[in-house]
């Protein structure tokens, strides 16, 4: 027991470190932003995907954004993807592709299996270009943002490009003031360290682009995987391509308003998650391929995030076992520094690097909230740690996942 | 004291201090004081016209002013509804010039002028000016920003501090320290020892290139976007080497340092994680990256990008670009040497400087 209690003390002193890596890295160190200088460049044609379901209250918006980017209108085709939506998603579409003539080609996918990554695969019939940029129905892109998500791919390295995502309706309440908080604190800081450090930025799977000769070559998308974007991430990887990140390309996205939904959205993505950790972690740490050392060891910590959440809480029990057992793992001085530095240090981490992340932004008052984010912390834990348990009694049990669309807040158009 | 009282006491003291932390909390969260969603740029693209744009409308209500004081030859001036004090000049008046420029005891004071305007040398002018007609500058003279409806030629060891845009020819001669964004929709040559940051026109002359570097004589026929994706990939890890007069048919991504040699023609784009050396006369169709440093030239031909993530070195006679299809040269550190040619944007993130020899 008290070598498990080791491990996984030691596990988390890793993330600890890692935390506080990134962050000094952001602070201090040399930041990369290699591609955002190109504004002026021969464009290459670029087909603009909009996964769609049940999207009638935003959809609209992610359109007439779309309408308004400065890119050669020649060269960018916006295809909405409508995925089996029954509610007013297609009758908007079809509105817009006939206001905008040429500009806009619908796909209706009326069957099939359930998820963006089998809509996404479905609708690759209907692209014909080297550069896939990729958006959720409730995002709404800025003028500059096509030409900043399409420059990277002047790279032949770079197999896939992530932009930022901004809470647009961040002062809602407190639970949106907090996703904030961590939207900010995984980008701004996060994100962007991995960037400068050459590590690996994740695919988030909208304000994204795709290189279609990369996405061949690695079999397309795959429609089994709950996160298609961690499994794209991990399948460019292993395939000798890049992901890069784009700190300054940032595009407002609507945060849940709701803790029910909250809790469905971040134990999808945990699922997903631990699916991508269980299929590559391996093959990514010891397998014959061409990521570098760092990749290696910064991808098996990014894929090992959301199981860090029922490794804490086993901790925590196995922690107070022992002490109930009488059992010292650690004596005198040793125990009391021990304790002392991971007070100051351990478990202020993570609220560290948002408290950085929101003075890069230039944001001031917001940083009062962070005593708040225990509690998101706590609900995260604990949904993710239900996740994780659900996704061991499915395999068990053989139940096929349900996949769950994020609520949408906004008012219809 | 009675034991519950003392426990009471305690309880209330401990539950103080676990909420002490979070008055400054609940203070945020009641008066909502930084609530607003973090500012994205959703209108504007980044263009390096911005600030020129911005300046035009700003000044536009002066116009009817500025032609009335053209047509009767005289100067007028007044105060903005910012504030913001003006001289409008209908003739030019040197001696008056010298008032408004700071080192001569003046105050500072937005500039616009109607017609030819050539300013004094060794003069600072802290705010914006506006020329309708062509503007010529002395030596050593310091500028805010100008806008100027046709050519801007700056005089030796002159300083911008924001940005210029000419809608004619911008020139600066030797010596000028270029530190914001400079724009013209014709032309922009820079003298030797100039130093830059972030310039756009249809094209860019170091120093006096030959003319026929800068005519379109040799353009592309086939844009370079047309081949994105439908070359094969040469992936080689370790540093790489492409044999003088090769053609390769291919993009190509070394991991490691990569040396082009004189006189080979790559059909497709190159990147290279460490250092890249183009040698004389090379020819590239796609983008030239490099994660590192890049020397380039001379009288090499690069239709694509070019992308230096420390340094980038480029030799005379170099074309970047073309008429038909400009391009991007960026990094943080730039050297350019006399006779390189940039059809579009050239963008020093931290310094960029013209050299006699790279």
């Amino acid at each position: 027991m008290i070598a498990v209690l080791y491990a996984i003390v030691f596990v988390i002193c890793v993330y600890t470190a890692r935390h506080y890596f990134f962050t000094l890295n952001r602070l201090f160190g040399f930041q990369r932003h290699p591609y955002i200088d190109i504004d002026t460049a021969d464009w290459p044609p670029v087909t603009v995907l909009v996964a769609a379901h049940n999207e009638e209250k935003v959809i609209a918006n992610a359109l007439s954004a779309l309408m308004a980017v400065k890119y050669p209108e020649d060269k960018m085709l916006v295809v909405p993807v409508n995925d089996r939506s029954t509610d007013r998603t297609r009758e908007i579409i079809d509105k817009f592709v006939t206001e905008y003539p040429g500009r806009i080609r619908a796909f209706h996918r009326v069957g099939g299996k359930g998820g963006k990554a089998a809509a996404l695969k479905d609708a690759m019939e209907l692209v014909e270009t080297e550069v896939i940029l990729i958006f959720d129905a409730d995002y709404i892109p800025g003028a500059g943002l096509i030409k900043q998500l399409v420059a990277p791919f002047f790279d032949l390295e770079v197999g896939g490009v992530m932009g930022r995502v901004v809470p647009m309706n961040a002062g809602t309440n407190l639970l949106t003031r907090l996703l904030d908080l961590e939207r900010s604190g995984g980008y701004q800081v996060d994100q962007q360290a991995r960037m400068n450090l050459r590590l690996v930025p994740q695919h988030g799977g909208t304000v994204a682009g795709v290189r279609l000769s990369a996405l061949r070559e690695i079999g397309g998308w795959n429609e089994n995987s709950l996160t298609e974007d961690t499994d794209l991430t991990y399948r460019l990887l292993l395939n000798g391509w890049k992901t890069a990140y784009q700190n300054r390309s940032e595009c407002y996205e609507e945060v849940p308003e709701n803790w029910a939904v909250r809790i469905k959205q971040i134990m999808r993505w945990a699922k997903g998650h631990n699916q991508a950790m269980v299929t590559y972690s391996l093959r990514l740490l010891f397998g014959n391929h061409r990521a570098t050392l760092r990749e290696r060891i910064d991808g098996t910590l990014l894929l090992g995030v959301y199981a860090m959440a029922p490794i804490t809480l086993v901790g925590w029990v196995l922690a107070l076992s022992v002490f109930y057992e009488g059992v010292a793992p650690l004596h005198g001085v040793i125990a009391l520094l021990s304790l002392t530095a991971y007070a100051a240090l351990g478990n202020l981490a993570a609220f560290f690097e948002i408290a950085a992340a929101s003075r890069l932004d230039g944001t001031r008052q917001r940083i009062c909230l962070l005593p708040f984010l225990i509690l998101g912390f706590a609900v995260s834990i604990f949904s993710v740690s239900r996740a994780a348990v659900s996704q061991v009694s499915d395999l068990i049990t053989g139940a096929e996942f349900h996949w769950d669309k994020t609520e949408r807040f906004r008012k219809a158009m | 004291m009675n034991s519950y009282i003392a426990v009471a006491a305690l309880i209330s003291v401990a539950s103080l201090l676990f909420m002490l932390p979070l008055v400054p909390a609940l203070v945020e969260l009641h008066r909502k004081s930084d609530a607003l969603p973090l500012v994205v740029v959703q209108q504007n693209a980044g263009e390096i016209r911005h600030f020129a744009n911005s300046f035009r409308s700003y000044v536009k209500n002066l116009q009817p002013i500025l032609q009335s004081c053209v047509t009767s030859g005289t100067s007028d001036g007044g105060i903005l509804p910012d504030g913001a004090e003006y001289v409008v000049l209908g003739r030019v008046d040197e001696a008056l010039l010298r008032g408004f420029a700071e080192g001569e005891a003046g105050h500072p004071v937005l500039i616009m002028a109607g017609v030819d305007l050539s300013v004094p040398p060794s003069a600072k002018f802290s705010k914006d000016i506006y020329a309708g007609g062509g503007f010529g500058g002395g030596e050593k003279n310091s500028y805010r920003a100008i806008l100027g409806e046709r050519e801007v030629s700056l005089g030796v060891g002159s300083e911008v501090l924001r940005w210029v845009h000419a809608v004619g020819m911008f020139t600066a001669a030797y010596g000028c320290n270029l530190y914001g964004r400079i724009s013209s929709d014709l032309g922009i040559r820079l003298g030797d020892e100039c130093s830059f940051s972030r310039m756009n026109a249809p094209h860019i002359e170091i120093g006096r290139p030959a003319a026929e570097d800068i005519s379109s004589t040799e353009e592309m026929t086939v844009p370079s976007s047309a081949n994105a994706g439908k070359l094969p990939r040469l992936l080689h890890d370790g540093d790489y080497e492409v044999l003088a007069g090769q053609v390769m048919e291919r993009d190509i991504v070394i991991r490691g340092n990569l040396r082009i040699r004189a006189g080979a023609r790559i059909c497709g784009s190159v990147k290279s994680v460490k250092d890249m050396v183009i040698e004389d006369g090379v020819s590239v169709e796609g983008s030239l990256i490099s994660a590192s440093k890049m020397r380039v030239g001379p009288n090499c031909r690069i239709h694509g990008p070019v992308i230096a993530e420390r340094e980038l070195s480029i030799a005379g006679g170099t074309r970047c670009g073309t008429r038909q299809y400009p391009t991007t040269v960026s990094a943080p550190q730039i050297e350019v040497e006399e006779g390189v040619v940039v059809f579009g944007t050239l963008w020093a993130r931290e310094h960029g400087h013209v050299v006699a020899k790279v």
